[in-house]
């Protein structure tokens, strides 16, 4: 038996536990703390920290409390399926609360020890790894955490989203699944992860998922998606944004903010936005993200901000338009 | 007789990052004696220990009460303190109330002849276990951190959230609060081995019952135990070990209880360029490279856990796990890198930005090689090497585009020289590839060859002159692209006999950002550039020990290249320094003439209206005057400043037999003529009234 994923989720099993074991041990273990067990937001994201239910939540007095796993995409880090390590779609569990518990890293060990990591057993380690998100206006101090060396979690004292001040404090939890999941089942590429077994041992693996995913995608991202149209997005989108805005509904215009980031993503990955241009397009997208989360103070919050219209991203964004 | 007792002073909180703990310690051994003195607490030494998870500070001897005290002020006198009625004006009320004592307890008494008023005030001795909270609470306030948080529903800042905090007077309990936390005597000990709570019976104890729960206390002791392990590990494998402070100091300051470990990796990766190796582990791992004799780098490395010993073996197969998916990646970047020679990535450093208003690193390189190729021609270089020179400054920045420079960073310049090697470039090329990023620090070498010099020069050139043309030079301490460190490399390498102009060089670079459309004001540019240089030049040849005025007096004939104004600071210095008298009398005799002269009479001095004092000194300013033009022509500054030397004599003569000022307005512009020769003779030599005493 590996020596690595010593301690079983499934007492009565003697295998490691599966992705969905890991995954399903993680929404019950949250769930116990008093998290709100959420589906992933069914939008393109680049990591769970981008759902509404961490940005825009983050904000406010309220008491929060959630957990959710989050398909992430990020279109660059595609490699048609060939790479052990990086693939264009992974998957994040995302844990919030607000205020941060004081325990929460006795918390989050509990956790590891939920879905089969002997911690007193390894090297577990809080190594400074601090966060800042220039597009959402957003930064916070915390670490990424360490199991004998391999980087498994992010760990973030959120201090400012949306260039607000957090207060309460939330704590933000990350885990890389696939990452946790190939160091509890000890094998060296993702897609040898064994996603589920079932009974009469037939078994599925991430690879029997998602790689023919990966191979399309990265094509797709890479060569084939229509530059001219996304182009064409990303300026109707930041319409969108603005004109729902101005309706005072964040919510439904923060997911034009959403779709802003993932098409140009696309674009980068399409090669068409030049060095250049880049700092442009990254600085409409923190204006209306900043724009989004005024707009939450205001009407979701109820706390009266200088400014919920981004007025001046109408003219950088007539200069950086182009297509 | 007052009871002394120790003080134990614990914050505990989540891990702090480890160069932060650093600094909180070295600021803590003196905030804490300060804390106590500030409120007279009388104390002995005090100790501080400090792991990621606690600041400990232990204080011997601490009395049980401060010593009353009882302060005398002397006010305004009686005259301005008291009214004719005798009752105390504004000035005693205010003086009473600034001491805080009433106004009613001020005495009046002589001194000096003069009656004054007195203000007593008395400090009363107060309970040192009354004090402590307070004071104890601002030594955590008063830590500084680079970057500090909040937590929870706390608004109080600190590096990481602080989680519990133990503070005792020997038995007492010091009930010290912050972030919603009163201290106690209840501590914990390593995450793991000996979570806690463990409870301190008296202040003493403290530092031996964190020790008992595994817990190595002080920096210099986690550093001690790990060099040890190291020694060890090194005896068992054969190999040396490269311990950089840097991360050495991050090692020490990630754990509570260090051991150490060797992990192996398959001697396959090897083949991978053992930079990138060694990048990986030190950077992304903190692990520790192991070489063999012939300074090779082994398949072996060394770990720093701070797991349970018992567990080592686990721990050491996880950390090779990640080590050897860290190498496949590294050793497939390196792979497809080399698929396409290194000139195919020159196109794509057009996806990397130099700086915002200057362009991409392609226009980067674009201006570099014309520059190189113009400062080649200017020093006669022989054909071969401007070549390798122009190609070296093509390749120079394509390797930013690798995948394996974009993952391991601190690799670039040597990956691309890899490269070039491999797509058969010649090896001077690969070797000024590899080079041109130096010198990268104080001390640094400097690139091995001319070529590579010349790279590096019109490199680091570039990008002061653009950052400058873009109003972007540093100012103050704030220099984020490192122009000061580079115009240091840049000068040193002119030091070291590149055969290069600099004037030459800036007006080659600025005018590669004119032909590219960048606006700025190409007059002022250049004048900011060549004094940045020369600023850099000075406060180099003053920490070589050249005193400012000799730099002055240097810099007053307008000399602009550093290399010329290192020489002939270097010969002033060494001129002063073999004939102080001469040249203290000389810069006297100057700076008296400079004073006197009228540069409207100029230079025609009538000889037949000269005594003979007079008379000898025209004839040594004429000679000294074709002679030292003459050294200075050959470049022999030394020899120019011994014709100048020469002067001493009949100027000190000059001035003691003859007053200038004479009533003839003839006989006195003559002189004043002969002044202004003398004072002409030094103009392009050095400006000697620097050096004059109480000139400066």
């Amino acid at each position: 038996m590996s020596t690595i994923g010593d301690r079983l989720a499934c007492a009565a099993c003697e295998q490691p536990p599966t992705f969905q074991d890991v995954i399903m041990n993680l929404q019950r273990y949250w769930g116990d703390q008093g998290c709100v067990v959420l589906q992933p937001y069914d939008n393109e994201v680049g990591a769970g920290t981008n759902a509404p239910a961490t940005t825009l939540r983050s904000l406010g007095p309220d008491t929060w409390r959630t957990c959710y796993v989050q398909g992430s995409r990020r279109p660059t880090d595609g490699r048609y399926g060939e790479n052990p390590n990086r693939t264009q779609h992974y998957f994040q569990f995302q844990v919030l609360m607000k205020p941060s518990p004081d325990n929460i890293q006795d918390l989050y060990l509990g956790s590891l020890r939920a879905i089969g990591v002997d911690v007193d057993a390894h090297d577990v380690r809080f190594v400074e790894d601090d966060w800042e998100s220039p597009t959402l206006g957003a930064w916070g101090l915390g670490w990424e955490v360490w199991i004998d060396g391999m980087e498994v979690t992010q760990f973030t004292y959120f201090q400012q989203v949306g260039g607000f001040e957090c207060a309460p404090v939330p704590v933000e939890i990350a885990y890389g699944l696939e990452r946790l999941t190939m160091f509890v089942q000890g094998v060296d590429s993702m897609f040898d992860i064994v996603w589920s077994r079932g009974a009469d041992g037939v078994e599925f693996t991430y690879g029997d998922v998602y790689l023919e995913n990966e191979r399309q995608y990265s094509t797709f991202n890479f060569e084939v998606a229509d530059t001219d149209f996304l182009f064409q997005e990303f300026n109707d989108r930041e319409a969108e944004c603005m004109r729902t805005l101005e309706a005072g509904l964040p919510l439904p215009a923060y997911d034009s903010v959403l779709k802003c980031c993932h098409t140009f993503n696309l674009l980068d990955a399409r090669g068409v936005i030049s060095a250049t241009e880049r700092m442009a397009y990254i600085l409409r997208v923190r204006t209306l993200a900043k724009a989004v989360c005024a707009s939450y103070m205001k009407h979701v919050v109820g706390i009266e901000v200088e400014d919920d219209t981004p007025a001046s991203a109408t003219a950088e964004g007539k200069e950086a338009a182009r297509g | 007789m007052a009871n002394l007792h120790t003080l134990a002073f614990e914050i505990g909180t989540e891990e702090i990052p480890a160069f932060d703990l650093h600094s909180a310690t070295g600021q803590l051994e003196k905030l804490v004696p300060a804390a106590l003195d500030a409120v007279r607490i009388p104390h002995g030494d005090v100790s501080i220990y400090t792991t990621p998870r606690r600041l400990i500070a232990i204080v011997a001897d601490v009395a049980d009460t401060t010593e009353a005290l009882e302060e005398v002020f002397r006010g305004p006198s009686a005259k301005i303190a008291f009214d004719e009625a005798g009752n105390p004006t504004k000035a005693a009320i205010g003086f009473a109330r600034g001491k805080g004592v009433d106004v009613a307890d001020l005495v009046r008494r002589e001194e000096n002849g003069t009656d004054y008023v007195f203000a007593t005030r008395t400090v009363a001795a107060s309970d040192v276990a009354e004090l402590l909270p307070s004071v104890l609470r601002g030594v955590i306030e008063d830590i500084s951190w680079p970057k500090s948080c909040r937590w929870g529903a706390t608004r109080e800042y600190f590096s990481r959230p602080v989680r519990w905090l133990v503070a005792m007077l020997d038995e007492r309990v010091i009930p010290v609060e912050f972030a919603g936390l009163t201290a106690g005597n209840l501590t914990y000990g390593h995450r793991f081995l000996a979570p806690g709570p463990h409870e301190v019976k008296t202040a003493s104890d403290l530092l031996s019952v964190v020790e008992a729960a595994h817990v190595v206390t002080s920096e210099a002791a986690r550093e001690a135990a790990i060099r040890a392990g190291v020694a060890l590990a090194e005896r068992a494998t054969g190999a040396r070990a490269e311990l950089p402070a840097k991360t050495l100091l991050e090692v020490v300051n990630l754990c509570e209880q260090p051991t150490v470990l060797v992990g192996t990796f398959d001697e396959e990766f090897l083949r991978v360029p053992e930079e990138i190796i060694v990048d990986a582990m030190l950077m992304h791992q903190r692990y520790f490279p192991l070489y063999n004799e012939a300074g090779k780098l082994t398949n072996n490395f060394i770990v720093v856990s701070n797991g349970n010993p018992e567990c080592a073996a686990t721990i050491t197969q996880g950390n090779e796990r990640v080590v050897r998916a860290r190498l496949s990646d590294a050793k497939f970047f390196y792979e497809e890198d080399l698929k396409r020679p290194l000139e195919a990535y020159v196109d794509r450093l057009d996806e990397v930005v130099f700086q915002e208003s200057l362009g991409t690193m392609k226009a980067k390189t674009e201006r570099t090689e014309r520059v190189v190729k113009k400062l080649a021609e200017a020093a006669e270089l022989p054909a071969d090497e401007a070549a390798d020179a122009v190609r070296a400054a093509h390749l120079a920045k394509a390797d930013l585009v690798t995948n394996a420079v974009v993952e391991f960073t601190s690799v670039q310049g040597i990956m691309g020289s890899y490269y070039a090697l491999a797509s058969n470039e010649h090896a001077r090329v690969a070797q000024a590839i590899a080079d041109h990023y130096r010198p990268r620090f104080a001390g640094d070498e400097l690139p091995a060859t001319t070529v590579g010099r010349l790279v590096a020069t019109a490199d680091k050139l570039d990008t002061i002159c653009g950052l400058f043309a873009v109003g972007q030079g540093p100012t103050g301490s704030s220099d984020p692209f490192a122009l000061r460190r580079s115009a240091i490399g840049i000068v040193n390498m002119l030091q070291a006999g590149l055969p290069v102009s600099l004037v030459q060089a800036v007006d080659a670079s600025l005018a590669t950002y004119q032909d590219a459309g960048v606006q700025f004001d190409v007059a002022a540019v250049r004048e900011q550039v060549l004094a940045f240089f020369t600023t850099r030049t000075t406060v180099m040849l003053r920490d070589g020990g050249a005193s400012q005025d000799t730099i002055d007096a240097v810099l007053a004939c307008d000399v602009v290249e550093p290399v010329e104004l290192a020489r002939r600071v270097s010969a002033l210095e060494a001129a002063r320094a073999n004939e102080p008298e001469t040249f203290a009398n000389l810069a006297t005799a100057f700076a008296r003439a400079n004073n006197l002269r009228d540069s409207k009479l100029g230079v025609d001095v009538d000889e037949s209206m000269l005594c003979e004092v007079e008379q000898a000194l025209s004839c040594a300013v004429a000679q000294a005057e074709d002679r030292a033009r003459r050294a200075l022509a050959e470049n022999d500054y030394a020899c120019a400043l011994t014709e100048l030397a020469a002067l001493r004599k009949p100027i000190d003569e000059f001035f003691e037999q003859i007053m200038v000022m004479d009533e003839n307005v003839a006989v006195r512009e003559n002189r004043l003529r002969l002044l202004n020769r003398f004072v002409a003779v030094f103009a392009n030599v050095a400006d000697f009234g620097k050096m004059a005493k109480g000139s400066k």
